[in-house]
């Protein structure tokens, strides 16, 4: 039986009177790879941000990470109790160099594997380069670099392919896929790019206006109706 | 500041840019320290050497608000509190005697400091602008407080500081005779640029420009962001300090004018002029400041509108300072060389 890595129960998050998330409760098995989809506004980011503690507005909701509670803790302390996460707009250091900052990152996590990483993920060639003068696509596996390393148990992934070709995405998500097999590495990953999605997951939630609409396998994501109309239309019919 | 010089740091590089770079950085050092020696020597007027003297002092003052603004994207508009608290330490305690001097003088480094990182656990968490208006508002509370306070400290006429013959072994002399004091400050503003070279180049130090860039993204990478920025602003009061010690036994004599505002605003513009992007940089905009203000001084009362003008040329056409364009020509003449 597989097992429950990162549970978050009755997730809600409220601006004013808009509800963002809706009590909203999901399990992520170790190992997996669970992708996050909806149209824009469905709440994806939102439940990323409430279980990484991320964000202001009313909150509810309890996050538990192979048995430790997180809702509480500070980032860093979540960060430290194996939860790793990478943003929707690149984030990263763009005054160091890119070796500066994944060994920054290494020593926080108190792992030597800022060489492994940074080879993994295709930067070994640009470690001694500004991060803020090498190519946007580059920045983005920088940016997975920064959530892996130290080899988090679960990482939260928003949109790792937003704004890359369809080329460099595809790439980038075999990357990824191989990587967290390798290393097993837990996934919850939100992304617009279907072909990303049904290539590397394992599982989908689906969720809209802040509920969830579906949950399932690429096959019964695909195939649901409700699902269709609501997001996927005729793209992956 | 209107427009803030690009944040981008020239001075980052790899490791083994780093390992090259502290073997060429301690050997400059070397050489300024022996130039240093040498100043009396060549430089035989008084006049010069006094101010060479004071812009030294300047300078240290200027390091303090660059290097604040380098390491923490902040700008501190009341750096001249640390100063004229260092200063009015030794001041008020050859007053009433409290202690022995030495032990003033090691007070006076340590109050400012302690003071430094005890506010800021409470102001550089806050927005830039916030920031820099209480840094103004502590300055100005402690200029009130030496001002009005006349039993401790004379209020705006200032006091004398009493001093020993000897201070720490050294004929007190030393400090306060020109040709003297000027080896003095002057090695002093080598030893000061190159530890923050050596903090900028630390562990801290990089942390600190992480976290200065994207503090959110250091968190999620797993660290605390409050205290290094904390410890930041701790060592530019301290740096402030220095400056403010010497500036008591050189001159002898302190007034409330240490800690107004328009000293940290002279020290902000000298570091800006000079290029806060690079750690020596406000030395730049310190020697050009005492420069415009000795000749253009000389001619017109109305100087410091000269150099208000060349505060705006150097925002608009040079954002990082005549340090970043010393750099540039540098590297372009280096590159043309090794072509």
């Amino acid at each position: 039986m597989s097992e429950t890595i990162l549970t978050a129960h009755n997730m809600t998050r409220r601006y004013g009177g808009f509800t963002a998330v809706n009590d909203v409760s999901i399990e992520v098995t170790r190992g997996e790879i669970r992708g996050l989809i909806g149209p824009n506004g469905a709440g994806k980011s939102t439940l990323m941000d409430l279980i990484c503690g991320r964000g202001s507005g009313y909150s509810a909701g309890s996050v538990t990470l192979m048995g430790h509670r997180l809702d509480g803790l500070p980032a860093r302390q979540r960060r430290r109790l194996g939860l790793g996460r990478s943003f929707q707009k690149t984030n990263i250091f763009p005054d160091l160099t890119v070796a500066e900052q994944i060994r920054l990152a290494a020593r926080a996590m108190k792992t030597g594997d800022a060489e492994e990483i940074m080879s993994e993920l295709n930067l070994a060639d640009l470690a001694e380069a500004r991060a803020g003068d090498i190519s946007y696509g580059a920045q983005r596996r920088l940016d997975l670099a920064l959530a892996l390393i130290g080899r988090p148990p679960v990482v939260l992934l928003d949109e790792p392919a937003a704004g890359l070709s369809i080329g460099e995405s595809l790439a980038l998500s075999r990357l990824l896929e191989d990587l967290t097999r390798r290393w097993n590495v837990t996934v919850l990953i939100v992304e617009h790019d279907m072909e990303v999605i049904f290539s590397i997951c394992d599982r989908i939630t689906v969720l809209q206006a802040g509920r969830i609409l579906a949950d399932g396998d690429a096959d019964a994501i695909r195939s649901n109706e409700e699902v269709v109309r609501a997001y996927l239309g005729s793209a992956v019919s | 500041m209107a427009s803030s010089p690009s944040l981008a740091s020239p001075e980052s590089g790899g490791p083994s840019r780093l390992a090259g770079g502290i073997g060429g950085m301690l050997a400059v050092a070397a050489v300024l320290v022996v130039a240093g020696f040498s100043l009396p020597v060549v430089i035989s007027s008084m006049l010069v050497l006094t101010l060479l003297t004071q812009a030294t002092l300047q300078a240290l003052l200027a390091i303090s608000v660059g290097f604040l603004f380098r390491q923490n994207g902040l700008t501190s508009f009341g750096q001249a509190g640390w100063f004229g608290l260092a200063a009015y330490t030794v001041a008020v305690n050859g007053r009433f005697g409290w202690v022995a001097p030495e032990t003033a003088v090691v007070a006076a480094l340590v109050v400012p400091t302690v003071l430094a990182a005890l506010l800021g656990t409470v102001i550089v968490r806050l927005p830039h602008l916030a920031f820099s208006m209480l840094t103004l508002a502590v300055a100005q509370a402690v200029h009130e407080v030496f001002l009005k306070w006349r039993t401790l400290a004379n209020g705006d006429d200032g006091i004398e500081v009493r001093l020993p013959k000897r201070l720490f072994g050294l004929d007190i002399a030393l400090f306060q005779q020109p040709q003297t004091m000027v080896v003095i400050v002057w090695i002093a503003l080598v030893l000061v640029v190159v530890a923050l070279l050596f903090f900028a180049r630390s562990h801290t130090g990089l942390l600190t420009r992480a976290i200065r860039d994207n503090e959110e993204r250091a968190r999620y990478i797993g660290y605390e962001t409050l205290l290094p920025r904390v410890v930041v602003y701790a060592v530019s009061a301290l740096v402030a300090a220095i400056a403010g010690v010497l500036f008591s036994l050189y001159n002898g004599f302190v007034t409330p004018g240490l800690l107004h505002w328009s000293l940290s605003g002279e020290a902000l513009i000298m570091a800006f002029i000079g290029g806060p992007r690079v750690i020596w940089g406000p030395v730049l905009g310190a020697g050009l400041f005492f420069l415009l203000k000795d000749f253009a001084g000389d001619h017109t009362e109305h100087w410091p509108a000269i150099i208000g003008g060349i505060l705006m040329i150097v925002t608009i056409l040079l954002p990082e300072g005549l340090a970043g364009l010393a750099q540039r020509v540098g590297r372009r003449l280096w590159s043309r060389r090794a072509a």
